[in-house]
């Protein structure tokens, strides 16, 4: 079986079997766990609609589910946005299936130009913001059936009574052409949790970065494969991006290897760390009772 | 580096805004209730009052046949059942038997609506905001569980 022998693998089969390991964490989150988003986000809901109310803050599940998942961000950046939320993985779905039925046909997929998706960028923002103010004054629970969240997470639980849900699926419907066109649509431009997520002060110890000297002059193939269009950080720095969904696909995509995370202990065994902290969150997630 | 200090402080002055909202709301509600209660002491009616209220009770008590009641309705993903129990024609306990399908979070956030049902003594209480789906089901599986109950 040298095939399969895990320190002479080919480039390319170490990309592969890093997408799979990927695919395989993204479906088990998505068939087992696929509340957490909705119930995280129904934290900041509930937050706004009590001081509307000027009613008090309970610790309810919701929002403990909040607090715990902002808390594991800050430690380990946004991991959960790229490998355990059913909407995010929902999205890498679709835009795979698109880039596929693409290549079939021997066509060039279409992309969205980096000019319209920077300043798309902000519209999270203002979807946070329009969503907490109608939860401030009170007036969000008559906005049922314009949610396309609501219709994904009914769609998941196969039940399908979209009566009055008319707007919502039609919002959803266009958010998976825009999922399908531009890899991760929803998360860099729509999702209000990501807004949420974004402004958190990560710490820099876990995040991947770059040793600047040693890239090829005018390569940018790690921008390139980015969701989020990120240009990495140098080695040393201490920044963080707020869109990064530590996908770690930049990892792979590098000519040079150049791409790892600071710390000496993961430096080179980034796949590994990406399955523990995928059982941290796990666990997190049993402790909660989601 | 000076992004994550700016982000840091903002959040701990986010957090301590909401702890110190948290605060002065219970403080409050601890004076409003300092005061409900000398009011209810200086009046005279207390007594009155009392009875009243349990003649009230009396009255309302009654309008279902003692025994568990069983009810099922759909919730967020599936059924949910729930056992009504009566004891002296009141509702005294509402416990869920199954909800298979639902969500934790959510349920345990729809199972804010039981002690709304028994305070009423009805079925007929707003649904929890955030979790309408699972609260809708409670609400009426045990409207369910009444009806037999009321027979």
């Amino acid at each position: 079986m040298s095939k399969f022998d895990i320190h002479n693998l080919t480039k390319k089969q170490r990309r592969q079997m890093h997408s799979w390991l990927r695919a395989a964490i993204q479906l088990l989150y998505f068939l087992f766990l696929p509340s957490a988003y909705t119930a995280a986000f129904a934290g900041v809901k509930y937050i706004f609609t009590q001081l509307g109310a000027g009613e008090k803050i309970g610790l309810t599940s919701f929002v403990s589910v909040l607090i715990v998942l902002c808390l594991y961000t800050i430690v380990f950046g946004r991991f959960f946005c790229g490998f355990a939320c059913a909407f995010g993985s929902f999205g890498d779905a679709v835009h795979a299936l698109y880039v596929w039925v693409c290549k079939k046909i021997r066509k060039k997929p279409v992309k969205l130009p980096e000019k319209v998706t920077e300043k798309m960028t902000m519209l999270k923002y203002i979807v946070l913001a329009v969503i907490a103010i109608l939860c401030f004054k009170g007036v969000y629970s008559q906005t049922q059936g314009y949610s396309p969240w609501d219709v994904f997470s009914m769609l998941h639980a196969f039940n399908f009574k979209l009566g009055g849900y008319v707007l919502g699926v039609v919002l959803l419907v266009l958010i998976m052409i825009g999922m399908a066109l531009q890899e991760r649509f929803f998360c860099r431009f729509l999702c209000p949790m990501g807004a949420v997520f974004s402004w958190l002060p990560m710490l820099p110890f876990f995040t991947l970065r770059r040793e600047r000297e040693q890239c090829i002059k005018g390569c940018s193939a790690c921008t390139k494969q980015c969701p989020s269009d990120i240009g990495l950080p140098e080695a040393g720095s201490l920044d963080v991006s707020g869109d990064c969904f530590q996908c770690q696909k930049c990892i792979d995509t590098c000519p040079r290897a150049n791409i790892h995370c600071g710390l000496p202990g993961i430096k080179g065994n980034e796949v590994i760390f990406t399955i523990i902290r995928a059982l941290i969150l796990f666990g997190l997630f049993i402790w909660l009772g989601i | 580096m000076k992004t994550f200090w700016v982000r840091a402080v903002n959040l701990l002055v986010i957090a301590a805004l909401l702890i110190g909202y948290n605060a002065v709301l219970t403080l409050r509600d601890k004076d409003d209730q300092i005061a409900k209660l000398t009011a209810e002491l200086e009046s005279a009616n207390l007594y009155k009052q009392a009875v009243l209220q349990s003649q009230d009770a009396a009255a309302s008590g009654g309008a279902y046949t003692d025994g568990i009641w069983k009810g099922t309705a759909q919730g967020f993903g599936g059924d949910i059942q729930v056992e009504v129990t009566v004891e002296g024609g009141s509702i005294t306990d509402i416990s869920i038997v199954s909800a298979e399908k639902e969500d934790g979070a959510y349920l345990s956030m729809a199972e804010d609506i039981i002690p709304k049902i028994i305070d009423a003594q009805s079925a007929e209480v707003d649904t929890i905001s955030g979790a309408t789906f699972s609260s809708t089901g409670i609400r009426n599986a045990v409207t369910q569980a009444l009806e037999e109950a009321a027979e």
